[in-house]
């Protein structure tokens, strides 16, 4: 049987970070393509960049009160899952609903 | 007329034009031409080839219009006379308390290349000579240092010590960079206590450690050349580990996502404690945070 997953590992991504951290911004990019030359990614097969470099960028008030390793610990963990899978770096911008108001984007 | 070829390499940031190999018909010995090295007056990063001069060449008549050396004046050197010496392109002389010539250097900034040297060899520089060079294009800089050069050497018969092959007293050097640090003597040696137990004493045995994919001269991955850079920039005293060493540090990327609780690399520990990885430096540095926390 094909295990073909339905979801590409951006939405799953957006799908659990959305539902945990009522995020009020979020989005997500798959850049694996800049770092197509990637040793761990030429390992993976056929080569292909597919799916491995992620950037990330949450507004959730969930970061309130909460330094920037543990925000970005909270967004490990509920990414644990497809960091076991493949995910292989993921660059995170984590900002309270406060911070984002005071930066212009 | 002694025949002579001039090169460079291209220099690096830090590094600098090098000729050698000018002899002249009495002297077999090699010269060396270095200039200061400084980002704000780098030399020309092509690679220098002497060309025999066709008699309508421009800096033929440069080299008309500079002053012989034993025509020029001498000026004294010191912090205070700034103004005596101009900041433009040209070539100079220096003398040390003895009157005698030291080194023939050319620059983009005669003031302060030769502040530069004052600071660096005090005990060498007392008085310098100095020779503008109009349209300074590299060439032209050249013949002038070439021409107060071989006068110097007609005169006196020999090459100033500072421009000798090898010597590199006149040269700044590119501060080497430490080594990493390497967890283990090596895969073949058994270890006696967990890997994590060796990673528990890094960290607090060293004040600020960096575990980076490659080393910290050849970063294998764009997120730690960030962090090693930003880390460089602001002069931080750090220990860096490679954790793509299979030899050295075997199993140590599996060990520390686990010890650090923290998925990616580089992580950038402080004091013991995580500070985090690329993203979290990059967000410090950009708010100016880095020093204040790295250099306490």
């Amino acid at each position: 049987m094909a295990t073909r997953t339905l979801c590409s590992r951006a939405n799953r991504i957006q799908t659990q970070l959305q539902t945990a951290l009522q995020a009020t911004v979020l989005e997500v990019e798959d850049v694996s393509y800049q770092h197509a030359g990637h040793a761990a990614v030429r390992a993976m097969e056929g080569g292909v960049a597919n799916e491995t470099h992620f950037n990330v960028k949450i507004v959730s008030p969930k970061f309130e009160g909460l330094n920037l390793v543990r925000r970005h610990r909270m967004v490990y963990e509920l990414l644990s899952g497809e960091l076991q899978s493949g995910l292989h770096a993921l660059s995170i911008t984590a900002k309270t609903p406060a911070e984002a108001a005071n930066c212009a984007t | 007329m002694a025949a002579f070829t001039v090169s460079s390499p291209s220099p690096a940031p830090l590094s600098l034009p090098k000729f050698s190999k000018f002899a002249t018909s009495s002297h077999a010995s090699a010269l060396s031409l270095y200039s200061v090295s400084n980002s704000a007056f780098l030399f020309s990063s092509e690679t220098l080839r002497y060309r025999p001069l066709p008699k309508n060449r421009r800096h033929s008549a440069v080299v008309f219009a500079l002053k012989k050396l034993s025509e020029t004046e001498l000026v004294v050197v010191s912090f205070e006379s700034e103004g005596l010496v101009p900041s433009d392109s040209g070539v100079y002389a220096i003398y040390d308390g003895n009157g005698d010539l030291q080194y023939v250097g050319i620059t983009r900034n005669l003031s302060a290349s030769i502040l530069a040297h004052k600071k660096s060899v005090p005990e060498l520089c007392s008085s310098v000579k100095v020779g503008v060079v109009e349209e300074p294009d590299k060439d032209a800089l050249t013949e002038a240092w070439k021409t107060w050069l071989q006068e110097h050497i007609a005169a006196t018969g020999k090459i100033p010590p500072g421009n000798e092959s090898g010597n590199t007293t006149w040269v700044k050097k590119a501060p080497s960079k430490k080594s990493d640090l390497r967890l283990t003597p090596g895969r073949h040696v058994q270890l006696t206590v967990p890997l994590e137990d060796l990673i528990d004493r890094l960290v607090k045995e060293n004040k600020v450690v960096a575990f980076i994919k490659g080393s910290r001269s050849a970063p294998m991955c764009g997120f730690s050349q960030r962090v090693v850079a930003i880390l460089e920039s602001q002069g931080v005293d750090y220990e860096s580990v490679d954790v793509l060493d299979e030899e050295y540090n075997n199993g140590l990327r599996e060990t520390l996502k686990k010890y650090s609780n923290w998925p990616t690399f580089p992580q950038v520990f402080l004091n013991g404690e995580l500070v985090g990885g690329c993203d979290i430096l990059t967000s410090m540095y950009e708010k100016g945070e880095v020093a204040t926390l790295f250099k306490q």
